[in-house]
């Protein structure tokens, strides 16, 4: 029984898959089945599959001539004739509505997305094709504008774009240090706010991720790299690696959120409702300064040197007052 | 036709779902087994069996099924699609506008509701403009499951009440009964904005905080009017709450950060010490205070001389005596 439910999965994935691809092969005769591959995600042969199905199906009372006519010839382009009940796709249900409004809604409330103007067009002509009928009241499903788009931006979209290395000059959040590198970034994405580059770091000759914002200067170079395929936006923002320290902290009830916020371990919940948890970190200076910030609310257990480090920075910081 | 035990599904529902479009009057699962060969082939239970699934696939798929009366008189129900139901409505969108849609369907994960919606929208399109748009996701998911956001506004477009668990910034966990009217994407999260029925009052909770799925509980109410979502969710402590500004000397690195970090933030000077004075508006000093201590010796208030002071003294109980 199981068995049969998969397989009616896949079949009704391929029905559903059909019945948008086959209107676009209609209105576009002599697509190739790689751009329709490409297009609909599909692989080339499973689509080449399910259009052999499609030439032997169609309307009552199936002689020869009742059929769709499917051809896919000899450059591998697809001529579909007798499909006008296929000619245009299904209605988009409401889950699928729902869907691209919400992210189009992520899209349009991170400054520096080239496509917004035309994606809110694009949407507003959604609604009232669609009505309300489908999508309900959606003027509760907004965005907040969140500043503007980070300068150099545009300068790091540009050097994707024509795969150029690039200078930066970068100030490094966990030391605060300001460092000159030739990057290859191979890929600009958003993620919680922020716009990030992928890149190779010609300097360390390692991948490194890049927050635009902390891109103080640009400089452009004709130099082409070879893209290495790293990853982007599928990426964790933080990896681990074999060098970490382990930190754990003691966190009191208002400092908790901070055991959400970044990337922890072995999270404990004391019975006074205060938390302990293990933060990984390459560099202890950063978690230094987010204790100097949570002072009296959060203090380090391991390791109990970060004590000192904390106390030495409160000292530092009070002799710029005193000066 | 292929030999009918070796027809695949796929063939008898691409056949079902053109015969229901293209018939002028509904059809009875008889007229249907009588017209397609592939419900023939098996005897009369398991046929229809066979057309219960079908049925149920084609609906997952959101094929407007219905039934209705093959006559004036309603004896007999039948099977048809509507076409005005069936076909997207004439859309005339610009290239730029399905490229945009491609775009934003792009997602971290493979296949997802946004995904097939937009390759419905394509079929007017070139798509030789789009192969290349296709390079990749433009941004990352946020912080809270995809099908929960959905589910969070399927419940606030159609005004349902819906309960969960939560659990609060303090790490208090409870359950909650909402009447859902929004939802709000703000700095990298998703938040719903609802009526909370035992306060009784408007609260915004972090989808990233659900601790159980949505749960539908039937009819909700209608938002006040004039209700904006966005106004329930409130911006970092350091959001424009009024007219109050602070002025913060950073070092140069660290103005770099900041200027990041400190949303309409402008630099207003440079020191003689070389230190960037940055403008940041200010509404809640303790708030910004704690952001300004995790800068270190790297920022250093010089106004408001209350936020200055703040500053100071927790700086002073850290360092001891």
């Amino acid at each position: 029984m199981a068995e049969g439910r998969r397989r009616s999965a896949t079949t009704a994935e391929r029905l559903g898959r059909m019945l948008v691809i086959v209107p676009y092969l209609v209105q576009h005769p002599g697509t190739s089945l790689d751009a329709a591959s490409a297009l609909f995600g599909v692989p080339a042969a499973q689509l080449r599959r399910d259009l052999d199905l499609l030439f032997l199906s169609g309307l009552p009372p199936y002689g020869p001539g009742d059929l769709i006519d499917v051809d896919v010839d000899e450059d591998g382009c697809v001529w579909i004739a007798m499909a006008d009940h296929f000619a245009r796709p299904l209605r988009l249900t409401r889950q699928e509505a729902l869907a691209v409004t919400v992210r189009a809604t992520e899209l349009l409330a991170t400054p520096g997305v080239p496509e917004a103007p035309a994606l809110a067009s694009a949407l507003a002509k959604l609604r009232v094709a669609l009505g309300a009928d489908t999508l309900g009241d959606l003027a509760g499903i907004a965005g907040a504008e969140a500043g503007g788009a980070p300068p150099h931006l545009e300068a790091l979209r540009q050097a994707t774009d024509g795969h150029r290395r690039v200078r930066i000059e970068y100030v490094a959040a966990s030391t605060g240090e300001r460092s000159s590198r030739t990057i290859e970034p191979e890929s600009v994405f958003a993620s919680a706010g922020h716009w990030y580059a992928a890149a190779w770091d010609v300097d360390v000759d390692g991948e490194r991720l890049f927050r635009i914002d902390r891109i103080a200067a640009t400089e452009a170079t004709d130099v082409v790299f070879e893209p290495r395929g790293l990853e982007g936006a599928t990426r964790p923002l933080y990896t681990p690696t074999a060098d970490d320290t382990a930190v754990r902290l003691l966190l009191r009830p208002p400092a908790r959120w901070v055991a959400e916020y970044y990337a922890t371990t072995d999270v404990r919940v004391r019975e006074d409702g205060s938390v302990e948890a293990t933060f990984p970190a390459r560099r202890t200076g950063w978690i230094a300064r987010l204790l100097l910030r949570l002072a009296p609310d959060a203090e380090p257990i391991e390791p109990p040197e970060l004590a000192d480090e904390v106390r030495e920075l409160a000292r530092q910081a009070l002799a710029v007052y005193a000066g | 036709m292929a030999a009918d035990d070796t027809m695949e599904p796929l063939e008898r529902l691409l056949n079902l779902v053109g015969l229901l479009l293209e018939t002028p009057v509904p059809l009875t699962f008889e007229q249907i087994r009588e017209t397609l060969e592939a419900y023939r082939s098996d005897n009369l239970d398991s046929a229809k069996r066979k057309f219960e699934r079908d049925k149920d696939i084609l609906r997952e798929y959101g094929v407007p099924l219905e039934m209705a009366g093959t006559d004036a008189w309603d004896v007999e129900q039948g099977y048809r699609i509507r076409k005005d139901r069936y076909y997207l409505p004439e859309i005339s969108f610009t290239p730029e506008e399905v490229t945009a849609l491609f775009v934003a369907a792009q997602s971290a994960s493979e296949e997802t509701a946004a995904t097939r919606g937009v390759r419905k929208l394509l079929y007017g399109a070139d798509g030789g403009l789009l192969v290349g748009a296709g390079s990749g996701p433009l941004i990352a998911g946020p912080d809270a499951r995809g099908d929960r956001v959905l589910a969070a506004a399927d419940a606030a477009s159609a005004h349902r009440r819906i309960g969960f668990g939560y659990r609060t910034s303090q790490g208090t966990v409870s359950e909650r009964l909402v009447d859902a009217y929004g939802v709000v994407y703000r700095g990298g999260h998703w938040y719903l904005v609802g009526l909370d029925g035992e306060r009784e009052a408007m609260r915004a909770f972090r989808l990233s905080r659900f601790t159980t799925e949505v749960a539908d509980l039937g009819e909700g109410s209608a938002p006040p009017e004039g209700f904006r979502a966005i106004d329930h969710v409130e911006a970092g402590p350091w959001q424009p709450g009024g007219e109050d500004r602070a002025a913060i000397a950073f070092a140069p690195a660290a103005a770099v950060l900041a200027e990041g970090a400190f949303p309409g933030a402008r630099r207003t000077g440079e020191r003689p010490d070389g230190r960037v004075v940055l403008e940041i508006p200010a509404a809640d000093e303790h708030a910004l205070a704690g952001l300004v201590l995790q800068y270190g010796p790297d920022a250093e208030v010089v106004e408001p001389a209350s936020l200055r002071d703040e500053v100071i003294r927790r700086l002073e109980a850290v360092a001891g005596g």
